[in-house]
């Protein structure tokens, strides 16, 4: 970068860029505001059925019939899965749960749906029966003949009760064990586990050093700044303090970061680190079992977030948006919490895995058919800061067996590390297709209305379809300092301070040992 | 400020400001680094005596550790170095401080407990001198019958002796329990009596008047598209929010300009864990447990989110003894903080007023006893020059007695004037905690000069430790200074004008005017 640059590039230049996109993005923020408070909840909402903590409409399908402590196992809520695209797809399911290296049990989930749909059958058989038995007791009848009518009437009414119990706990078992069957998977991503991620593009090459050189805790101590050993006491260990310069340099990161994105038309967001247990699971992480990433409160049946994914994925739940709100794209910043168990070995030193962490994550709500465009669009985005902050990486599209269950396809992006002598992941961009909104209950309503079909002769609104949603980390601030103080290290002991981040970090060039 | 300070007061200049005084600084920090190193843990560990989470196992280092882990569910699980000598000695004085606080405190039952205690000592020192006499008479030669005697009494001791510990075990426990619920002395100066009798130590500005019908910071989030409440209480719960848009950038206007500011007057900049041992919240004074408490735990483990910085920054230099030199030692901490706000409720928890997370910048001092009062002005100067600098109109308070909470010696509160809400609100807090919280987390200081009186057998001792004292307070609480910012900066169009210091920090932004429709 130039001087020019340099002296241009302080945060009033770069944030007056944002500020005239701000007031002239093609969807003004409050369009979606108005549009929110008009679709929101549009379905009136029921009170809470299973236990208290419900959070949504999501449930509504569920008849209320059931007392709340019918069974504990009951879901909260109701995940709009499509089985019926499963059954009639088993094959290509199959496959899909065997190359993700998935245990979802297929066969399961195939039976049940198919007794549950038998069983829907027969419920609507009596119900029919049961019809037609009032009819005939609508006109003249012998007494002995209306006996026999009312007595047939109450024992299918009974039957009926018994059916649509038994229905009741079959859909409740159908989305219990459908809920393990992960996403499709892109057509172009390649089957098999780690070894198999393709290589999309790589930028720089690592840096040769003519000194012995660091890690990032070596740095972090020699620098002053970072602080593991009073943070074990306190808190445990995998938590640290950030001092001196390192406070200044994650403010640098995330302000920089949010700059650069929103410049790409993105709107900022802080989000709650406290969310309901539902929205997590909505999102397809599992809030709970010995080897949960998330922290519970106590007592309540909330958790801290593992990251600003679920509650920026939920601000949006259980709504419908217009066609022409989209796409919706958000850049959040979070603390992110996560209890890391079964996490252990080198892979873990240092700021490489920790409990508590600053991240600064994009998200998008898109239509289905623009949501490869705008994978390609974060993933260029992160290829953008990161090469910004010259760094060494590889964008990885990543194989079957590494891809969580909502992710259609991933791509991963790792950094040369060289005090850990190794590459370590630094961001992640996931397309999830339409598994999150599913789940979450986000639709949107096309703009055309449906000219086919409209059998009543009045304008029918299109059908609804649930949006595509999107995920990537823009900075994960630990694993950017690991990068940055470990490729910056100097003969010294002194970390030069990348040029992008120097306007935002009052002009700071290098970090210096502190006098003795 | 004039076109010139504008120009000039972006980021890198304030910082640049910032750059030469982090490292000319009287106080080098890896001064302290290599203290730390040096000093921390100079009692060798024990392994943990009562619960896995056990923080502090110097705390504890005097209970001895005969006890069975189990052995009862109510013992503490460190141990506040509390004056219980002094506080005998001082029992008039104690009983009317408790009294002008309001507090529950049972000074009877822990004057009474520790005279227990003393007397328990006292004989179990009896019963281990006798018991040393019989040891040393069967060291000479003796008559069977003699010895058999001598055995039998030893024996006897021996048996009185664990009976005896254990109950001395049991009642230094039970007086721990009691005695924290002491609070700290008071100041001279302090007010006595409740909410009313707190005195105004300083008031600037005055109220904004308006010639248009004025919004609440709720309804200027609403239509500036700047919080979001509604989706937050689906997603997380009532009192959570988003903030969205040139609000995110204010919150972090906010904190860079805080931190930038403090940093000037030599306070180090942290950053914390936000999940800390709920020991260390007891250690600073504050109730983990229990209906009433503001604090949130996590499931299956004794961790919980602290409720401000000044938790873990106090436990940064627990169980260490650091160098006279080293102090005072002065950090401008950020973090995310976590209420439960139990109990809360009515006009006062409207909006982002109180709400169960949020984001501060909080000040924290260790320093020596005799600077604390001092130090203490230092920091009320701090925040009343930022929310000056702001131009806010507040009040600065010195707490009365019944206000105070148990830690504080003295509190100043600044209440700010919030339009919108029609009336003041808290905006920060400033305490001294003088030892309230050292002795229980443990942080002393070694004075410099060696003691020349006393050095009983000829060589140079080394001075004895004293407890440094720990002062807290607001630099920056978030939510608050929108609420001010908001309501009092509203234009008649519904627009909001940044003040000119936050300007810089938010890339030139002036104003947050409505979005089109």
């Amino acid at each position: 970068m130039g001087l020019h640059t340099l002296r241009l590039a302080t945060v009033p230049l770069t944030f007056s860029t944002f500020t005239s996109r701000l007031f002239l993005k093609p969807i003004p923020p409050n369009t979606l505001q108005t549009l929110g408070q008009f679709s929101r909840h549009v379905q009136p909402r029921k009170p809470f059925l299973v236990r208290a903590f419900s959070a949504s409409a999501a449930v509504q399908e569920t008849p209320p019939t059931q007392a709340s402590d019918s069974s504990a196992a009951r879901p909260q809520w109701k995940a709009s899965i499509d089985f019926k695209w499963i059954r009639d797809n088993k094959e290509a399911v199959e496959i899909n749960i065997k190359n993700r290296n998935s245990n979802a049990d297929l066969g399961g989930v195939i039976e049940l749906y198919e007794n549950m749909v038998n069983l829907q059958k027969e419920v609507e058989g009596i119900r029919e029966e049961r019809n037609n038995v009032a009819k005939k007791m609508k006109g003249k009848l012998e007494p002995s003949e209306r006996e026999r009518l009312v007595e047939e009437g109450k024992s299918l009414k009974e039957s009926l009760v018994t059916l649509e119990e038994d229905l009741v706990k079959l859909q409740d078992e159908l989305q219990q064990v459908a809920r393990s069957i992960p996403n499709m998977t892109h057509p172009d991503v390649p089957i098999g586990g780690e070894d198999s991620s393709a290589i999309r593009k790589e930028v720089g090459s690592p840096r040769e050093f003519t000194f012995p050189i660091r890690d990032h805790l070596q740095l972090g101590k020699d620098l002053d700044l970072i602080d593991f050993d009073s943070a074990s006491e306190v808190s445990g260990s995998k938590f640290f303090y950030l001092k001196n310069e390192a406070v200044l340099l994650e403010m640098a990161l995330l302000n920089w970061t949010l700059s650069e994105v929103m410049k790409k038309g993105f709107t900022p967001l802080t989000t709650p680190e406290i969310v309901r247990s539902s929205i997590v699971e909505k999102c397809g992480f599992q809030p709970r079992g010995d080897n949960t990433q998330v922290y519970s409160i106590d007592g309540t049946d909330q958790c801290l977030i593992g990251t600003a994914e679920i509650p920026v994925g939920g601000i949006h739940m259980d709504s419908i948006l217009l066609e022409s709100a989209l796409p919706l794209k958000y850049i959040a910043f979070s603390h992110c919490f996560r209890t890391e168990a079964g996490a252990a070995g080198a892979a873990t030193k240092g700021l490489y895995r920790v409990h508590q962490f600053s991240k600064a994550e994009m998200f998008i709500l898109c239509r289905p058919e623009d949501s490869e465009t705008c994978h390609d669009e974060l993933i260029q985005i992160e290829e953008d800061l990161f090469t910004s902050l010259g760094l060494h990486f590889k964008t990885l599209d990543m194989a079957t067996a590494d891809l969580g269950a909502p992710a259609y396809r991933k791509f991963d992006i790792e950094a040369w590390m060289p005090g850990l002598g190794r590459f370590g992941e630094i961001s992640s961009a996931s397309n999830c297709t339409d598994y999150q909104s599913r789940r979450l209950g986000i639709r949107y309503r096309p703009s055309e209305p449906v000219q086919t079909g409209s059998k009543k002769g009045k304008a029918s609104l299109p059908a609804t379809k649930f949006v595509h949603t999107l995920n990537a980390t823009a900075c994960a601030v630990p694993r950017m300092m690991v990068c940055l103080l470990e490729n910056y290290q100097q003969e010294d002991g002194s970390v030069v301070i990348p040029e992008p981040l120097r306007p935002f970090m009052g002009g700071i060039e290098l970090i210096k040992p502190k006098l003795r």
